[in-house]
């Protein structure tokens, strides 16, 4: 990530939200219908709260997955949150 | 095989102050006083949560014209269902909008009849593009999920980038473009208002050019016009898979036009709690399987992937709800739907007729 990534703020898009936690599934309601979120998605997305960058949620992350390549959770957390964005679910504050 | 329904669409109302020439829903509308309750849409949001229904469509006629709109959104959002509102617009201002924000609607779409003030109210029978516009204004600026709906046919496919440049103006982030689909009212106007084929080839491209162009920025979906199609579209995703539709009167269907399919009793919400409708009703088993299935869909490799086509559109066309979809290439009532494009592709187009409002 360089600098200025590093420093952004993703936050879920409009009319974007997780459904409630515990359920069967974790889904993404978005106004189409639902992504069905696999792994560790759920908690990535959580952590896109409008509050903490990019660095920060990656950093959450590594804690959150001690045992984990830190350098693949970065890896994959970017990864996803570049998909998500592409699909119009999540932008940057 | 059991199936989770996903989408429930509530038409709260047939009663809307548009009068568009490719109105879909059904010729013999439910009045006001035949409507649900309050009450009763509550209780079915919340048996529909408790189903595993995840998206609430609020829809019509005009849902606005409803006065307890907000009310239903708080209560559908209070059952955890995600809370779309499909609407003309008209009934709709900054505050009312700001009343169903508050009370958890989460997606707002929009339709417009055309780019342009004239047609756009000549397709809607009514004045209604300016506020439209002013709608559109407003939506934008606060934080809600926004769809710009655009009918498409053949008396505007040609302006077809001029349609997408308007929608892309309005700042919403999905623009829907959907080719009429002809049941209710539209099947009436068919011949006014399908297109040509080299209409459709040629929006095609447009549409194909105007995602790339607008990739990140705004979402295309494009419905098709089946009539054109090789294969039958998947109606519904399968008759009884995915979605369940309430009409005003609270009777349940499989889709909104099922009601034109005799022999088959709709169970009303008022009668049946929502499980035993979507489970074990004779209507909504009806097509589910693929044991009604005739020859080609029995033995034909699509027919996990279309599920035969529309059940509706097979009545409508072929006289039998249990007949493939004329529309299939592979169908023998095929020469039904050739016969129309021939029509529509040799004449001039016809004249349409406007539908009145239920009292």
């Amino acid at each position: 990530m360089s600098v200025m990534e590093r420093n952004r703020v993703p936050r879920l898009a409009p009319g974007c939200r997780l459904n409630a936690a515990g359920g069967p599934e974790d889904l993404l309601l978005i106004p189409e219908g639902a992504l069905r979120l696999r792994g560790p998605a759920r908690v990535i997305v959580e952590l896109c709260n409008g509050e903490r960058t990019l660095a920060d949620i990656v950093e959450e992350l590594q804690r959150h997955y001690p045992s984990a390549q830190p350098a693949r959770i970065e890896t994959e957390a970017v990864a996803l949150l570049a998909r998500l964005r592409e699909r119009g679910v999540l932008e940057y504050t | 095989m059991t199936y989770t329904p996903r989408a429930l669409i509530a038409e709260i109302t047939h009663r809307c102050p548009l009068h568009c020439v490719y109105c879909s829903n059904p010729q013999e509308m439910q009045r006001r006083s035949e409507e649900l309750s309050t009450a009763d849409w509550i209780s079915v949001f919340e048996q529909a949560a408790d189903l595993g229904i995840l998206q609430l469509h609020l829809t019509g006629g005009e849902p606005l014209s409803r006065s307890d709109l907000t009310e239903l959104v708080r209560a559908g959002r209070g059952a955890r269902l995600y809370l779309n509102l499909i609407t003309s617009g008209v009934g709709l201002d900054e505050s009312r909008l700001d009343e169903l924000m508050a009370a958890g609607l989460d997606h707002i779409q929009l339709s417009f009849q055309d780019s342009e003030e004239g047609p756009a109210n000549e397709f809607a029978g009514t004045r209604s593009h300016a506020l439209k516009l002013r709608l559109a204004q407003i939506i934008r600026k606060r934080r809600i999920a926004f769809t710009v709906n655009m009918v498409v046919h053949r008396r505007n496919l040609d302006r077809l980038n001029e349609l997408i440049e308007f929608a892309e103006q309005t700042g919403a982030q999905r623009l829907e473009i959907a080719n009429v689909q002809y049941y209710g009212w539209a099947l009436r106007n068919r011949e006014a208002l399908l297109p040509t084929r080299q209409q459709l080839d040629a929006s095609i491209e447009i549409v194909e050019a105007a995602r790339e162009r607008l990739k990140g920025k705004m979402r295309i979906d494009f419905v098709f016009p089946d009539y054109y199609a090789k294969y039958p579209k998947p109606c519904m995703n399968g008759w009884g898979h995915q979605q369940l539709l309430i009409d005003p009167a609270g009777r349940a269907l499989p889709c909104h036009a099922a009601m034109v399919i005799p022999g088959l009793e709709f169970p009303n919400t008022r009668e049946h709690d929502l499980r035993w409708i979507w489970e074990d009703s004779p209507a909504f088993n009806r097509f589910r399987d693929e044991s009604w299935m005739p020859e080609p869909c029995r033995s034909c490799d699509r027919r996990a992937r279309d599920f035969g086509g529309c059940r509706c559109q097979a009545f409508l066309l072929a006289g039998d709800a249990a007949a493939t979809d004329p529309v299939c290439t592979l169908s023998s009532k095929h020469a039904v739907i050739e016969d129309i494009l021939q029509r529509v592709n040799g004449d001039a187009a016809r004249q349409w007729v406007y539908r009145m409002d239920p009292s």
